[in-house]
């Protein structure tokens, strides 16, 4: 997928005007946030498997080497075959020759954000196989030629109506909108047929096990399970960094995962798979393809400021605990990865250049900080992301602050290394200020906080500081 | 072609070093526990749910309950055979599919079935893998109405069953058809996840790990469209938990 | 997090860090955190020379602007020994637990700066932790709602020690509100750069604080009050946003007991 970054503050005016997608956004809070804290009051040991879940993925980062060869290895022991893709062309094409050497002829596709960053479906239909996403969001976002919205809930900010009109070819606006339950099993039968012939499936991965070579899928529908039972080629495309050393592990960052995600205890199915059918089993592919890919993630794993970011399970709790994601919904973040964790990663994977308003897009609330089930510490990195950007990278490129800015910082930097300047200039504020406030406060402040009025009063200067106050008061006076 | 040992090479350059460094053990993964302990805790696991069961099996009714299966306990094989019955019946079903558990031979599956006018298939013993046979049996899959299934564990803390594949279809008569029956018996519930992982790690430390393992709990579900819950997605819209106590 | 036990020998003297925004927007809040400070036996002293912390400009990324003031600011408070308190959570944060980020590239400072840092305290983190939430008894009649700025609960973990602290105000009715915790869209630079998303942000917040039919409002930052109380005005309300030192200095004027201080 091609990174859109740049255009944040036109597509999250947009979003905010658009009621529809503001009521729709809302799910995120009401079902997900509160789910999340609900499981987390009822889970007795929480914390504690935060902590776990975090030192699991710091002691896997650090060695992330060494686990992702003993992956490959007991993949291969397996009977499975694992392709390194430095990037996302390379796992493309290998998926695309794949099938093409395979004779397949229709391909599922689970949920993976992994496949949006290679654009796959697009490009398999492109090059000829029946490509269907059949996870119900993505099958939505599919039929209309969207990316999606959230990690967890691709078409979050789709009406019943808008589904209506993708799923149905007869419905036009003025009809009855159908219910969920109507719209869901329309999908259903749709997607019937698909699971039945469909020859290759490319699911994600949620946790690839290094020591027994298995991946674990965490879903609700079915889909992942159809995709691992019925084809005859299973490929599973992970980012690098989805790995946990041991089967043991799972028991945390399954719990972590999933309540973090939706508050279920548990998801409807978790399928652990490990490799391809053994030989006394008849049913499941013939084949497993693991394609383990890069695309970025190097430069994140190298920069010691942004590595814990690699930590990152997809849960999408920081989104939905964001109160910034949740006015500007998904497609203003430009890329695969939405919300907080998107506006830390993308810069780095993708380009910092282009991608500087995402870590300025933020009030740095901490609610993303306090959802996360590894505790990553992102308003760190939205700091320091905000620093490079503004001047401290050494690329002259990535700098984008402007002359201006950098003016205004100077000159706050000035008035603020002397009481006396700090004194004078807010009193010559507040003489300025005084003919044009009214009780006190502005409708309309001079730039740069012009910004202000537009939407809020301003409020004036004190006439006298804390300092002479306190100081009259030291003297009898008040 | 991007080759293992250049990516991998650079993933150590990131990490700022030339030669991969083999980690310490470290408590924060159980990857350094060896096969003793693996052996160890995989006993232990099976022992409580031995000694707990009564008292798991009850957690497990209400885990599962509250999951979303129909819970029904049966104290004994005819009336567990009865409920088979009812609900095939209740479904109007026409085609059955079962996997070869024995639970459902003690159960007697075959009259409970075929009593209420539907056939029941079984799925074939393993031996013949012509994938001629395996195609047949896909579409069967698709076209029961119901699949019937026994569990290999059970999880307390989560209300899930959990399936390994057996000789012939079962992963797929467990969710093609839009109704799945579960049958549990005493001494199959574990404690948890931790107990669940502890019994896969073993079978792996002693190189038995099958080639898959299913976790179910509940129907197929989805809240994709609007934020509302719907069941029956692409899995079953309904599962029945049909729990055989002791007598 | 720290352990909170009333077990330190209760302090006397602290010196008073007002933050820039309270020393030259808002002094009155600075005045009534002396007030409530002294009514707890507790002398306050001023340091005249202070200006900043540093915050504005380190959040913007602008470390190279933020470095000098955070310097002067740790040459002038590392001259005092004894709490430094700030009626501010972010400005506290800025110093506890990203002075670290700023000074990382120069060991010496760092270590000085970690000196201040473990002396510096929050107002009502100040009170609760060495006078208890009890401490503090008023009188004052209104109506009233919390909200919870960012940096006091989730950098600091202030809580729920402020409503309990407003509990013991005698004809002061709090009401809950509605998603307090979540912010209310001030973020310092980021209400100026993204207007529209800190005003969609604050549209919500205002809307629940709305809905409680408070006449008052009670936080702890200013950023956040002025934020809320620019947007109340420019919807109409008469909602007034408060600081919980003046809350708290008002409450004592109106009539008050000596708190549980030993």
């Amino acid at each position: 997928m091609k990174p859109v970054t740049i255009n944040f503050r036109s597509k999250a005016a947009q979003t905010l005007a658009d009621a529809q997608i503001q009521q729709s956004i809302e799910h995120v809070y009401t079902g997900f946030f509160k789910g999340r804290l609900l499981a987390a009051a009822e889970t007795d040991n929480w914390e504690d498997l935060r902590t776990k879940g975090k030192a699991i993925k710091d002691h896997t980062i650090a060695h992330l080497d060494y686990y992702l060869g003993m992956l490959a290895d007991s993949v291969e022991k397996n009977g499975g075959r694992v392709f390194f893709a430095a990037d996302a062309a390379e796992a493309r094409q290998y998926i695309i020759d794949l099938a093409h050497k395979r004779n397949i002829k229709t391909v599922i596709k689970s949920k993976s954000m992994v496949s949006e960053e290679m654009g796959l479906a697009e490009a398999m239909n492109t090059e000829g196989f029946e490509t269907v996403e059949t996870d119900l969001g993505e099958y939505i976002i599919q039929l209309a030629n969207e990316t999606p919205y959230h990690l967890i809930a691709p078409a979050v900010h789709k009406s019943r109506s808008d589904v209506a009109k993708l799923l149905d070819d007869d419905y036009k606006d003025g009809d009855r909108i159908p219910d969920a339950t109507e719209l869901t099993m329309m999908a259903r039968k749709k997607l019937r047929g698909v699971f039945e012939r469909a020859d290759m499936s490319v699911t994600g991965v949620n946790f690839a096990v290094a020591e027994s070579g298995s991946i674990a899928l965490v879903t609700n529908e079915g889909n992942g399970r159809m995709s691992t039972t019925v084809p005859r080629v299973h490929v599973a495309v992970m980012g690098m960094e989805k790995i946990i050393p041991s089967i043991q592990d799972l028991s945390t960052m399954l719990r972590i995962l999933i309540r973090s995600a939706t508050g279920q205890r548990i998801s409807t199915y978790v399928t652990m798979v490990n490799g391809s059918r053994k030989f006394d089993e008849e049913e499941g592919p013939e084949e497993f393809h693991l394609v383990i890919m890069d695309n970025g993630r190097q430069k994140l794993l190298e920069d010691p400021q942004m590595r814990e970011s690699l930590n990152c399970i997809r849960c999408g709790a920081c989104l939905n605990a964001c109160p910034v994601y949740r006015k500007v919904g998904g497609h203003a973040y430009g890329w695969v990865y939405p919300g907080p964790i998107g506006a830390i990663v993308s810069p780095v994977m993708t380009g910092v250049k282009d991608a500087s308003n995402l870590p300025s897009a933020s009030s740095l609330c901490g609610a993303c900080h306090d959802a996360c089930p590894v505790k990553i510490n992102i308003p760190r990195m939205l700091l320091e992301l905000r620093w490079r950007t503004a001047e401290g990278s050494t690329d002259k490129d990535e700098r984008t602050s402007s002359a201006k800015e950098r003016g205004i910082w100077k000159a706050w930097r000035v008035g603020m290394m002397g009481r006396k300047r700090f004194d004078i200039g807010s009193r010559l504020a507040n003489l300025a200020m005084r003919p044009l406030a009214k009780n006190g406060w502005l409708k309309k402040a001079p730039p740069p906080i012009s910004g202000w009025t537009s939407t809020r009063d301003f409020p004036t200067i004190s006439a006298r500081s804390l300092k002479s106050k306190l100081s009259k008061r030291s003297k009898g006076g008040k | 072609m991007a080759d293992r040992a250049k990516f991998l090479a650079a993933v150590t350059a990131s990490l700022g070093r030339t030669v991969v460094l083999v980690p310490n053990p470290d408590s924060a993964t159980a990857g350094f526990d060896d096969g003793v302990l693996a052996k160890s805790n995989a006993e232990m696991a099976m022992a409580d749910a031995n000694t707990r069961s009564r008292e798991l099996v009850d957690q497990m009714a209400d885990a599962a309950a509250t999951a979303g299966w129909k819970v029904h306990r049966a104290c004994n094989p005819e009336t567990a055979s009865d409920l088979v019955a009812s609900i095939c019946e209740e479904k109007k079903a026409s085609s059955v599919l079962r996997s070869k558990h024995e639970v459902l031979d003690q159960i007697g599956i075959e009259s409970a079935v075929t009593s209420t006018g539907a056939t029941l298939g079984i799925t074939e013993h393993f031996g013949d893998n012509s994938s001629a046979l395996v195609d047949n049996s896909k579409s069967s899959a698709f076209s029961a109405d119901i699949g019937i299934t026994g569990v290999d564990y059970a999880i307390a803390e989560t209300g899930t069953i959990v399936l390994h594949p057996r000789s012939g279809l079962s992963r797929l008569i467990s969710l093609a058809p839009p109704t799945h029956i579960a049958v549990l018996r005493h001494g199959e519930v574990l404690d948890s996840l931790d107990e669940l992982f502890a019994m896969e790690r073993s079978d792996f430390m002693s190189g038995k790990l099958a080639g898959s393992m299913n976790l179910i709990s509940g129907p197929s579900k989805t809240a994709d469209i609007e934020g509302t819950t719907v069941t029956g997605i692409h899995g079953p819209l309904e599962v029945h938990l049909i729990i055989l106590d002791h007598g | 997090m720290p352990d909170y036990s009333l077990n330190p020998p209760l302090p006397n003297r602290v010196t008073l860090f007002a933050s820039c925004m309270v020393d030259q927007l808002a002094p009155s809040v600075g005045e009534s955190a002396v007030d409530v400070l002294e009514h707890l036996g507790v002398s306050v002293e001023f340091l005249d020379n202070q200006t900043c912390c540093g915050q504005p400009a380190f959040n913007s990324g602008f470390r190279s602007e933020a470095l000098p003031v955070g310097t002067r600011f740790i040459e002038l408070f590392e001259q005092v020994d004894g709490p430094i308190v700030v009626p501010s959570g972010s400005c506290a944060a800025m110093v506890r637990n990203y002075y670290r980020d700023l000074f990382r590239d120069d060991p010496k400072l760092l270590e000085r700066s970690s000196r201040v840092a473990e002396r510096v305290f929050e107002l009502i983190e100040f009170i609760s932790r060495f006078f208890g939430t009890e401490a503090i008894i008023g009188q004052l009649n209104t109506s009233a709602t919390y909200h919870k700025c960012c940096h006091l609960l989730r950098e600091i973990g202030i809580d729920g020690e402020p409503s309990a602290m407003l509990s013991n105000i005698e004809g002061l009715e709090m009401i809950p509100l509605e998603r307090a915790d979540v912010c209310c869209g001030f973020g310092g630079a980021f209400s100026v750069k993204m207007p529209d998303i800190s005003s969609a942000i604050l549209d919500e917040k205002l809307d629940f604080i709305e809905a409680t039919g408070s006449s008052t409002v009670i936080a702890a930052d200013m950023g956040c009050i002025y934020q809320m109380q620019g947007g109340l005005r420019r919807r109409g309300s008469d909602v007034q946003v408060l600081h919980i030192a003046q809350i708290l200095a008002e409450s004592l004027r109106n009539g008050s007991s000596h708190g549980a201080a030993l």
